[in-house]
């Protein structure tokens, strides 16, 4: 075999290998998002959204309670998380930059992004239901915010890096005090990185199950109580799933299908906007 | 060294200045220098010899980064601003900058000038307006971007941008500007707008130049400082610096000998 049959033999190998590889990951996800689709828009009606579950075995219900309870949940999470995340990657980015402290914090920052979720679940069972003695919307909502915070932190503080130090000079120069070249020049320059930061944690705490189960847990009935339990899509998707009724299953599908479309929609968002702010 | 003729009132003096980097390197060397009052005075020399270190000096920009030492003084306004407890924010405030590079903040032309100004404590929409358009008027770029204030100020060419730093900088009424090599990243007609306008500001505030070109030393300054290895090599009237000067280096360096 000549130098060349080689190289070019060794080009198709890896030619094959590397589309097979892709082919066999993207197999998987279009079955999934698929079958998803498939068995979820049957399922779709005005009921699912407009009532409450209905006792096991009775035509109808909806899962309402689910939808809000979920939409609670996660705007409360956001609500802690964001403000925490985005405050500490700054700290990170500006006012600890180049210290070791910074970076032992960004290291943990990247554990903490990858530690299992139900661990978390788990953690905050530890610390605020097992205490109290009951689940809580509240519980639940500072499981999705703990692991929001790594996130939010780690995109912050690389977004807030990449603004050029040139720019931070010309405002200290104009005399400027340093949180005002922070909040002014470095967020507006930062803006839609930040954003598109907060929108995949969003999107990556929606779809949580395992945190939740052992925080805000369940509730088969409407509830606008976060001091109490509070239904979501994904624990109904689980404990549905798991059920023995044909009504369940289905509704498990939609559920499914809603969740996966409103984490696509924030993802498109999020890339839009990275495409929009790149554009030119 | 020969006193300068011209020497009017003294803006800024430095009093056997030294500066060290992180680590101890001793990027300025016992420099004694006076700056006249609404002269332009540029800093010439080849790379590295110190001359944009010793102008970040004089608005303590160092002080942004950790592990940066200075000793000695600079007097400014009969103080010496090397001391502690020195209101860095109103040191700046009096002692403007240009950067190499033009630095547009990420907002509109008009926000971009009205960031000192609100700085400074203007806060009502009148007084902004009427103090912007007087800014970029002062930067001879009033009648280029009147109609589009509240375009993002990147849209700008490179040398509007420039000048749009330098209506910035003026805005907040700054005793003295430094410009450090404004025009290094524009082309020639951008750098003749600028140097017209720089010769045109001395009238109003002080102006530190510190240039790679010397014909445009040649051209703004009243008076030039050649700098070599950290250290002042020789400091006088442009006009004598460039056609007689005393050191057989700045000499050399001013033939293109060596730099």
């Amino acid at each position: 075999m000549t130098v060349e049959q080689r190289r070019k033999l060794e080009n198709l190998t890896a030619l094959v290998l590397s589309t097979l590889a892709a082919a066999f990951g993207l197999f998987w996800l279009i079955f999934i998002l698929g079958d998803v689709l498939v068995h979820g828009i049957g399922a779709l009606n005005a009921d699912l959204f407009l009532s409450d579950p209905a006792p096991p075995g009775i035509e109808g219900g909806g899962l309402r309670n689910a939808f809000v309870g979920q939409i609670m949940i996660t705007f409360f999470a956001t609500l802690i998380g964001v403000p925490i995340g985005v405050l500490g990657g700054t700290f990170l980015a500006e006012y600890a930059r180049g210290t070791r402290f910074a970076r032992i914090i960004s290291v943990l920052s990247d554990i903490m992004v990858s530690v299992p979720s139900i661990v978390i679940g788990t953690f905050i069972y530890a610390l605020l239901v097992r205490p109290l003695g009951h689940f809580s919307g509240w519980a639940g909502s500072i499981a999705l915010a703990v692991i929001m915070i790594p996130v939010v932190l780690r995109t912050t503080e690389d977004m807030l890096s990449l603004v050029p130090w040139t720019l931070r000079e010309a405002a200290f120069a104009l005399g400027a005090p340093y949180y005002k070249v922070i909040m002014k020049v470095v967020y507006r320059g930062a803006a839609t990185g930040i954003l598109t930061g907060v929108l995949l944690s969003i999107a990556r705490v929606a779809g949580e199950t395992a945190p939740l189960l052992f925080t805000s847990f369940n509730n088969n009935f409407f509830s606008w109580d976060m001091n109490g339990p509070v239904a979501s899509l994904t624990v109904t998707v689980f404990q549905y799933a798991m059920g023995p009724f044909e009504e369940w299953h289905t509704q498990a599908w939609a559920a499914s299908l809603l969740i996966t479309l409103f984490i696509l929609a924030i993802t498109i968002l999020g890339r839009a906007i990275i495409k929009w702010r790149y554009r030119s | 060294m020969e006193v300068p003729e011209l020497t009017q009132e003294i803006e800024l003096e430095t009093r056997d200045l030294n500066f060290y980097y992180v680590g101890g390197v001793h990027a300025l060397k016992s420099i004694n220098v006076q700056i006249d009052r609404n002269l332009v005075t540029a800093f010439i020399g080849p790379s590295g010899c110190g001359k944009t270190t010793l102008l970040r000096c004089f608005n303590r920009m160092h002080d942004l980064y950790p592990h940066n030492r200075y000793e000695g003084e600079i007097i400014f306004q009969g103080k010496n601003m090397l001391i502690d407890g020195i209101d860095l924010i109103r040191l700046r405030s009096s002692i403007g900058m240009v950067f190499q590079k033009p630095t547009p903040f990420p907002m509109t032309i008009f926000e971009n000038i009205a960031y000192g100004l609100r700085l400074k404590g203007y806060r009502k929409k009148p007084e902004l307006f009427e103090r912007v358009e007087q800014a970029l008027n002062d930067a001879a770029l009033w009648q280029e971007v009147k109609d589009k204030l509240q375009v993002n100020a990147f849209a700008l060419s490179g040398g509007q941008q420039q000048r749009l730093c330098i209506a910035r900088a003026l805005a907040v009424e700054p005793e003295v500007i430094l410009f450090d090599e404004p025009t290094s990243a524009l082309d020639p007609i951008s750098t003749a707008k600028i140097e017209e306008l720089i010769v045109e500001l001395k009238e109003r505030v002080t102006i530190v130049i510190v240039t790679h070109n010397m014909q445009q030393a040649a051209r703004v300054s009243d008076m030039t400082a050649f700098l070599y290895l950290g250290e002042i090599i020789e400091y006088g009237q442009t006009k004598k610096i460039f056609t007689n000067p005393d050191n057989k280096q700045t000499d050399d360096y001013i033939t293109g000998r060596f730099g």
